[in-house]
C-alpha cells in the first residue's frame, strides 16, 4: 500500500484519537496550571426601605457586555498539584488537607497488587479444570463463567453491594457461622469488597484466554511426556506451563492497564467514605468539588504513575520482541 | 494401564474437579441472581432481617422504574449512543486497521504504538478538558458529544483488533481485485469487507459492549433526560428511600438482561475477540 492511501484511510481514525484524545490530554496538562474564578467587586445599591432609601455595600460579580459573570484567569503554577499531594503549608497547618493523590494511589496499587495473584491462579486453574470437562457441559460453564466480565460494571458492583448490605445474603450466611460484619461501615472491610469484586469481575478474562491457549498445547509432547514416566504435576511444570508464559503476561499487562483504572466498585462499594482511587479522585474533584482545575493536575499525576508503572513491562517485552522471544 | 487405585483417584479427582466448577458457577452468578431474586420484591422482604429465602412476587420495582421514572428514556438514550458508537467505531476503525494491515512503512508501525498507550491511559483523566471544550462549543450533555467520546476512546482497541483481523487475509486477494480494475476502496468495499464479516461482528461486539457499560463518561457528560441506563441507576448507589433503592434493584435487572440474550447469542464471537489478542499475540 502506497503511504498516500495509507494516510487516506487511517485519517478518520487518527484525527478522531488527535481531537478527542490527544488534544484533551495537553488541554488537562495546561488547565492544572491554571485557575479561574469570578471577578467579584463591591458594589453600592441603594435600597428603598420602610425608613426612606439606604445605601448597602455588597460583593458582586462583574458582568459583561451580555450579562454572563466575568470569569478571571490567571496562571498558578504547581499550586493545585502542591494542593493535591498534601505540600500547602496553609492547608497543612490548618490540618484540612491531607496527602489526597497518595491516598488514592496507594489504594489503586494495593488494589493491583492484590487482584493480580488470584486472577492469573483462579483463571489458570479454571482452565485446566474446564480443560477435562466433558464437552457437552463446556458451552454451558464457559457462557455461565462470562457473566462476571460482560455484566455492567457499575450494575456488577451493585449488585455484590447489596448480597453484603446489612441484612443482604452474605451477612446473613455468615451471623449463621456466629461472624457479625458490617462490610461497608469501615475501610478495611469496604476494600476488601473491592477486591472480591475486582477478582470476580476479572477471573473469566484469564481463564478464557489461558482456556485458549490450552487447545494449543502440542498433545505429542504430553504424550512423550507420560510416557517418560512424568506425573501430571510434572507434566503442569515442564510442558503446559511454558507454553502459556506469553499469555500470562499477556493478561498481567492488560490486567495492569485495567486494574489501574479502578472506577466503579470503588465509588459503589465505599461511597468514597474510606477509600477513593485515582480515577475517583479526579471525577470526584471535578464534579463534587467542582474544581477542573484541582481535577487536572490529579489527572496529569494519574498519567504520571501509569507511565511510571508501564515504562519497565513494555522496555522489557520491547527486548524480548527484539531478542525473537 | 489404569490400575485400581488410579482408577478410585480419578473417580475421588472427577468428583472434585466438578464441585470446584459447580462453586465457582455459584460464586459467578450468585450476585446476579441473588439481585433478580430481590427486584421482585418489596423492600421490607429484600433486605429483611432475618432473611427470607420465600416472599410474596411484586413487580412493583419495575412499574415503578419503567412507568413513574420513566426508564424508557434511558433505554432510549443508551439504544441510540450504542448504535451510534458501534457503527461510527466499525465503519472509522476498518478503514485504519485495514490500512494498517497493508502498509509496510513505519508510520503504521508508530500510529499502532500510540494507539497502545492511548489503550492503557485512565478516561477520568480527560474528563477536565470534554468539560472545557464541551461548554465552550455549546455540546455538553449532548449525546452526540457523548458519542463522538466514546467512539474515540474505543479507537485504539477497535483498530488494533480488527488490523489483527484484516492480517489474516491474504494480500493476494486485494491485489486481484485491484487488477481486474477495482480501485484500492472499491477492492477494500466489494472484495475485502465480505470476507472480513465474522471479524466485523466480533469488534462490533466489544464496541458495544464498551458503549453499552460505560458508566462514567456518561454519568460526567450527561444528565437529567440525556442519561444513559447505567447513569441513570447511579441515585441507587446512595439511594436514601426504600422505593429508589428497590428501583435501582430493578433498573441494575433490566440493564443486565440484554447482556444476556447477547452472550447466549454471540458466546462464539466473545471468546474469540477476548483471545484474539493473546493467541495471535
Amino acid at each position: 500500500m502506497k503511504l498516500r492511501s495509507f494516510l487516506g484511510f487511517s485519517l478518520p481514525s487518527a484525527a478522531l484519537m488527535l481531537l478527542l484524545l490527544a488534544l484533551p490530554m495537553v488541554m488537562t496538562a495546561w488547565l492544572s496550571t491554571r485557575n479561574c474564578a469570578l471577578d467579584m467587586q463591591l458594589v453600592t445599591v441603594v435600597q428603598s426601605g420602610p425608613f426612606g432609601p439606604s445605601e448597602v455595600t455588597t460583593q458582586r460579580a462583574r458582568l459583561d457586555a451580555a450579562g454572563h459573570p466575568v470569569q478571571v484567569c490567571s496562571f498558578v503554577g504547581a499550586d493545585y498539584y502542591r494542593k493535591v499531594l498534601g505540600l500547602d503549608a496553609q492547608a497543612n497547618a490548618t490540618g484540612s488537607d491531607q496527602n489526597e493523590f497518595f491516598g488514592a494511589l496507594r489504594f489503586t496499587l494495593l488494589y493491583v497488587a492484590a487482584t493480580t495473584p488470584f486472577v492469573l491462579a483462579g483463571g489458570l486453574a479454571l482452565a485446566l479444570a474446564m480443560n477435562r470437562v466433558t464437552q457437552r457441559l463446556k458451552g454451558l460453564f464457559i457462557a455461565a463463567s462470562l457473566l462476571p466480565f460482560i455484566i455492567t460494571p457499575v450494575v456488577g458492583a451493585l449488585s455484590i453491594k447489596w448480597m453484603f448490605r446489612d441484612n443482604g445474603l452474605v451477612p446473613h450466611l455468615l451471623s449463621g457461622m456466629g461472624i457479625e460484619l458490617f462490610w461497608m461501615a469501615q475501610a478495611w472491610s469496604a476494600q476488601l469488597l473491592v477486591v472480591l469484586y475486582g477478582v470476580w469481575h476479572t477471573l473469566p478474562f484469564a481463564f478464557i484466554v489461558f482456556y485458549a491457549g490450552l487447545q494449543g498445547v502440542p498433545q505429542d509432547s504430553l504424550e512423550s511426556a507420560t510416557l517418560d514416566g512424568a506425573n501430571a504435576w510434572q507434566k503442569l511444570h515442564y510442558v503446559t506451563l511454558p507454553h502459556l508464559a506469553p499469555l500470562v503476561v499477556f493478561v498481567t499487562l492488560i490486567h495492569l492497564m485495567d486494574a489501574y483504572r479502578v472506577f466503579e466498585p470503588v465509588i459503589v462499594l465505599t461511597q468514597g467514605a474510606f477509600t477513593t482511587s485515582v480515577q475517583v479522585l479526579t471525577y470526584q474533584v471535578l464534579l463534587l468539588e467542582d474544581n477542573p482545575y484541582k481535577a487536572s493536575a490529579a489527572a496529569v499525576l494519574t498519567i504520571v504513575g501509569i507511565g511510571v508503572l508501564l515504562i519497565p513491562l513494555l522496555r522489557k517485552t520491547w527486548r524480548e520482541q527484539r531478542r525473537g522471544y | 494401564m489404569p490400575t485400581a487405585r488410579s482408577t478410585r483417584s480419578s473417580k475421588l479427582g472427577q468428583t472434585l474437579l466438578y464441585a470446584g466448577l459447580a462453586a465457582w458457577l455459584l460464586l459467578a452468578a450468585a450476585p446476579v441472581l441473588w439481585t433478580v431474586v430481590i427486584s421482585l420484591r418489596s423492600y421490607g422482604d429484600a433486605f429483611s432481617a432475618p432473611l427470607k429465602w420465600v416472599a410474596p412476587l411484586t413487580f412493583e420495582n419495575y412499574r415503578g422504574l419503567w412507568v413513574e421514572r420513566e426508564f424508557h428514556r434511558n433505554f432510549i438514550n443508551t439504544l441510540i449512543v450504542t448504535v451510534s458508537v458501534v457503527t461510527i467505531s466499525l465503519s472509522v476503525g476498518c478503514l485504519a486497521g485495514y490500512a494498517l494491515s497493508r502498509y509496510r512503512g513505519s508510520l503504521g508501525f508508530w500510529l499502532l504504538i500510540i494507539a497502545l498507550v492511548f489503550r492503557a491511559l485512565p478516561h477520568s483523566t480527560l474528563l477536565p478538558s470534554f468539560h472545557a471544550l464541551f461548554d465552550a462549543l455549546g455540546i455538553r450533555n449532548t449525546l452526540g458529544a457523548l458519542v463522538f467520546v466514546l467512539v474515540a476512546i474505543n479507537q485504539p482497541f477497535t483498530i488494533w483488533m480488527l488490523r489483527s483481523f484484516f492480517v489474516g487475509i491474504p494480500q493476494e486477494l486485494d491485489e486481484a481485485a485491484m487488477v481486474d480494475g477495482c480501485t484500492r476502496l472499491q477492492a477494500f468495499r466489494r472484495v475485502i469487507i465480505p470476507v472480513m464479516w465474522p471479524g466485523v461482528v466480533t469488534t462490533g461486539l466489544f464496541s458495544f459492549l464498551l458503549a453499552y457499560n460505560d458508566f462514567m463518561l456518561s454519568s460526567a457528560l450527561t444528565n437529567a433526560d440525556k442519561m444513559t441506563m447505567p447513569a441513570a441507576i447511579a441515585g441507587a448507589i446512595t439511594a436514601e428511600s426504600d422505593a429508589l433503592l428497590m428501583q435501582g434493584v430493578a433498573g441494575a435487572v433490566s440493564i443486565t438482561i440484554p447482556l444476556i440474550i447477547l452472550i447466549a447469542i454471540f458466546q462464539k464471537q466473545i471468546v474469540s475477540g477476548l483471545t484474539q489478542g493473546a493467541v495471535k499475540g
